[in-house]
């Protein structure tokens, strides 16, 4: 089982390997950067006097940036620690089911229960997590039990944008403030936290902006700098160093696109993913752009709801940020499943998709309610067909690579005989976009 | 052996068959509306007292083949939620006018979608079931609260007014009352009640107009004390986790040298638990009762208080052993099964876990490990 400090050291050689390895984006060497910023962070926290705080998905963490309390994103330490070592996930939830957790439940938290039950989840004071995600948050609090960590959760009603609704959550973020201050002593700096949500929306312009570019055919954004989005909204907001890093990439993209250069050199297939990205097995992503000339060009989990102006009163910092749960990416997922399909089929009319792909995680109960209808609704709102693809989202064990790839041969070759796919195709060569003949 | 009880085979005849029973088509024919619903931390007393038949959707003694249901739900959703979307499918809910469920985990919120797009129905809502247990989650339940009484007035055509709320407040509080009569009962050296019959009474209360069941129930109750009934079996037993709605798995159990006296199902003590307060205006005591008064159920962040409530009982009902029946799939109960386990183990009290697919009967297998269990109570108890 991992520990923070091989992770950062694979970090460093991921860094390397996208420096040397001919025809990656300059941004995929950033976006080892930022993620190494990150567990630096968490891993350097305690020494530095830091308190950390391990949380759930949908949290505001410019309260948390504006308190310098560290975050350790549960989720996100699950897909670092199977990149750095395939054999990590599984150790870890046969270690989580040797305690009785049953296998039917999450993977992230399943590995967060096996790691933390073999002491090699990085040190914590407190865990943090609220309704605005799934039931598997009941964990933070068996868990803090269990290892004697204080937790708090957020309450949000599930239709969120009533006016109680939204008084709630507000207060919610004010109560997170009053158990932060109580556990960690210090006042929170009201100034402090006005910046990290001023850098925090400034991250969001640049992810509208991003998803502009990547809109272009031929699609500029390559796998290897896909997730720099996602794990710049979802890790660092609230701080300069995503805001810089997103600068950066935005400008690449815009440089490609100015040179009409794709993330392959003829674009067959615009794949989004209506779930998440391959997180078990980051590679096939790379794999379907040389096999199938497909380029991934969204995915539900990183871009945000409608026009994703979450910044109501610049002087209501906490107003603003329990609107921006709302908005934020992947919050359909815990919304209705009309919520969801609303939201990929949008991405599919912005992003001019030809396939999706849901990848239905074991362990995730509202995928599994939402993905049927979630294609349905997106055949027969845009004609776009959906692979459905059974997997564990980060256990690279549940389903094989040949497996996928069998999988991924026959959905292509099945959009390929798609009249409306042959339509679009047409539509792209008689604009001269760039995809071949 | 007892002779079988009248007044609840008369409540099984009149809730025959499922779904749609006498009484259901009964209650169709007077051009009256029924409202299904789905987890008990919604108020029934808002649909008792706009003159609707709350009814809860389940399954019932059967398993139910779920292959169409998982064409719209899939396989790695609890086989709860399957069996109802299947039941639906196979028009077994036709009679419903309506539909709320109440939000208690992510599963039901999907059948509620997948319910909303495939079957719709004249009224559909879903309400929000806090995972706190304070007074800022009071006043939120309160709120959202309002508006389904706002949502059901309209449905009705006619506002749900407080004078309404209260005689309904009544009604179930008297259910509720008899049915926790018949849980004291069941604190007897010699209950007077099996499990299965007690778990059969609670589901079918669900099924009936409340008036109706407190009736039966005052005839229950007269009957077992006329009728002195008791059940001569060694051993007391607890059955916890997912509701089971096919009592033949709880009647297997008692097929060996012992009673189920004691459950803590949403279904069974958590729904004849306390009583709304009659001193407060009906809507606040409604929003009270929800959030606050029934123990912790699984949904609850903060489950201390859901096992410290088995704890208790167990010594409350001198229990001999307690069985967990999670469903695969069961988010919430899973993450309970450690702190469970290491409770019971602290205690010596005996925990038989089976995990099994909803409505499924105890098939050899879990006999065979039934009968060990068995042995194991007999062995600690000596």
């Amino acid at each position: 089982m991992v520990t923070a400090d091989e992770v950062a050291q694979f970090l460093g050689m991921a860094k390397t390997h996208f420096e040397n390895a001919p025809g990656m984006m300059k941004s995929a060497v950033g976006y080892m950067e930022m993620v190494q910023k990150y567990v630096d962070r968490i891993r350097t926290a305690k020494d530095e006097g830091k308190f950390v705080a391990t949380h759930g998905t949908q949290q505001p963490l410019e309260i948390y940036e504006a308190m310098d309390v560290v975050g350790v994103f549960n989720e996100a330490w699950g897909v670092l620690s199977t990149k750095v070592n395939q054999n990590t996930i599984s150790e870890a939830m046969s270690v989580s089911s040797s305690t009785g957790t049953p296998e039917g439940v999450c993977s992230f938290f399943r590995n967060m229960d096996g790691l933390l039950h073999a002491g090699k989840w990085p040190k914590t004071d407190f865990f943090i997590h609220s309704s605005a995600a799934c039931d598997n948050v009941k964990a933070f609090h068996t868990l803090g039990r269990r290892y004697n960590i204080p937790n708090f959760g957020m309450e949000r009603p599930y239709l969120p944008h009533t006016r109680q609704a939204m008084e709630h959550w507000k207060n919610e973020h004010r109560r997170l403030i009053a158990f932060l201050e109580e556990k960690t002593g210090k006042k929170m700096d009201y100034d402090r936290l006005k910046e990290t949500v001023r850098l925090s929306y400034r991250l969001t312009e640049l992810t509208l902006e991003i998803d502009k570019l990547v809109q272009h055919v031929p699609c500029p954004m390559s796998w290897e700098a896909f997730g720099g989005t996602l794990l710049a909204v979802r890790l660092l907001p609230g701080t300069q160093y995503a805001v810089d890093y997103l600068t950066k990439l935005k400008a690449e993209l815009q440089e490609r696109v100015n040179n009409g250069i794709g993330a392959v050199k003829d674009e067959r297939f615009r794949v989004m993913w209506t779930s998440f990205t391959p997180f078990w097995d980051m590679g096939i992503m790379g794999f379907m752009q040389e096999r199938y000339g497909a380029v991934s060009v969204c995915e539900m989990l990183q871009r945000w709801r409608g026009d994703g102006q979450w910044l109501l009163d610049e002087d209501d910092p906490l107003g603003n940020l329990a609107y921006r749960t709302q908005l934020a990416p992947g919050n359909c997922q815990y919304s209705s499943c009309d919520d969801w399909a609303g939201e990929c089929i949008d991405q599919a009319v912005k992003f001019q998709a030809d396939g999706a792909i849901f990848n239905n995680n074991f362990g995730c109960k509202q995928g599994a309610g939402a993905g049927p209808m979630v294609r349905e609704m997106l055949m027969k709102a845009r004609g776009v067909p959906t692979l459905s693809l059974s997997c564990d989202v980060i256990d690279p064990n549940f389903v094989s690579r040949p497996e996928v790839v069998s999988q991924l041969d026959g959905f292509f070759e099945m959009i390929e005989s798609n009249p409306m796919y042959q339509e679009r195709m047409a539509a792209r060569r008689e604009a001269k976009l760039g995809v071949p003949a | 052996m007892n002779a079988p009880l009248n007044a609840l085979s008369e409540m099984q005849r009149l809730t025959s068959p499922f779904a749609e029973s006498i009484t259901v088509k009964q209650w169709k024919a007077d051009n009256k509306k029924v409202i299904g619903w789905i987890y008990p931390y919604l108020p029934e007393e808002m649909i008792h007292a706009a003159g609707m038949l709350p009814f809860k959707v389940a399954g019932d003694n059967e398993p139910v083949d779920m292959q169409a249901a998982e064409a719209n739900i899939w396989a790695n959703t609890c086989s709860f939620i399957r069996t109802c979307w299947q039941l639906a499918l196979d028009g077994k809910y036709d009679f419903l006018d309506g539909l709320v469920v109440a939000t208690q985990c992510d599963q039901d919120k999907r059948l509620f979608d997948v319910w909303k797009r495939h079957k719709n129905l004249g009224f559909m809502d879903i309400l929000y079931v806090p995972h706190k247990r304070d007074e800022e989650a009071v006043k939120l339940y309160l709120a959202d609260l309002e508006d389904f009484r706002d949502r059901l007035s309209n449905f009705r055509t006619r506002r749900v007014v407080d004078r309404e709320l209260s005689k309904s407040i009544e009604v179930y509080n008297r259910g509720r009352a008899l049915m926790a009569q018949l849980y004291e009962l069941r604190k007897r050296d010699r209950p007077p009640i099996t499990g299965a019959e007690a778990l059969e009474i609670s589901k079918l209360s669900t099924r009936l107009p409340r008036e109706q069941f407190n009736e039966l129930m005052e005839q229950l109750l007269d009957e077992i004390q006329r009728t002195g009934r008791e059940i001569k079996k060694s051993r007391r037993l607890m059955i916890l986790g997912n509701d089971v709605y096919n009592t033949t798995r709880i009647a297997a159990l008692e097929g060996l040298d012992a009673v189920v006296v004691a459950d803590e199902f949403n279904c069974g003590i958590r729904y004849a638990w306390g009583q709304v307060a009659t001193d407060l205006p009906p809507m606040e005591a409604l929003a009270r009762y929800y959030v606050l008064t029934p123990p912790a159920g699984m949904h609850h962040w903060n489950s201390d208080e859901r096992l410290a409530f088995i704890d208790k009982m167990a010594d409350d009902y001198r229990v001999d052993g307690v069985v967990s029946g999670i469903l695969r799939y069961c988010t919430y109960n899973g993450w309970d099964k450690f702190d469970l386990k290491q409770q019971m183990e602290k205690r010596n009290m005996p925990l038989l876990e089976i995990d099994m697919e909803y409505g499924h009967s105890a098939g050899a297998q879990v006999k065979v490990r039934a009968e060990a269990f068995m042995e194991m109570v007999e062995s600690r108890a000596a």
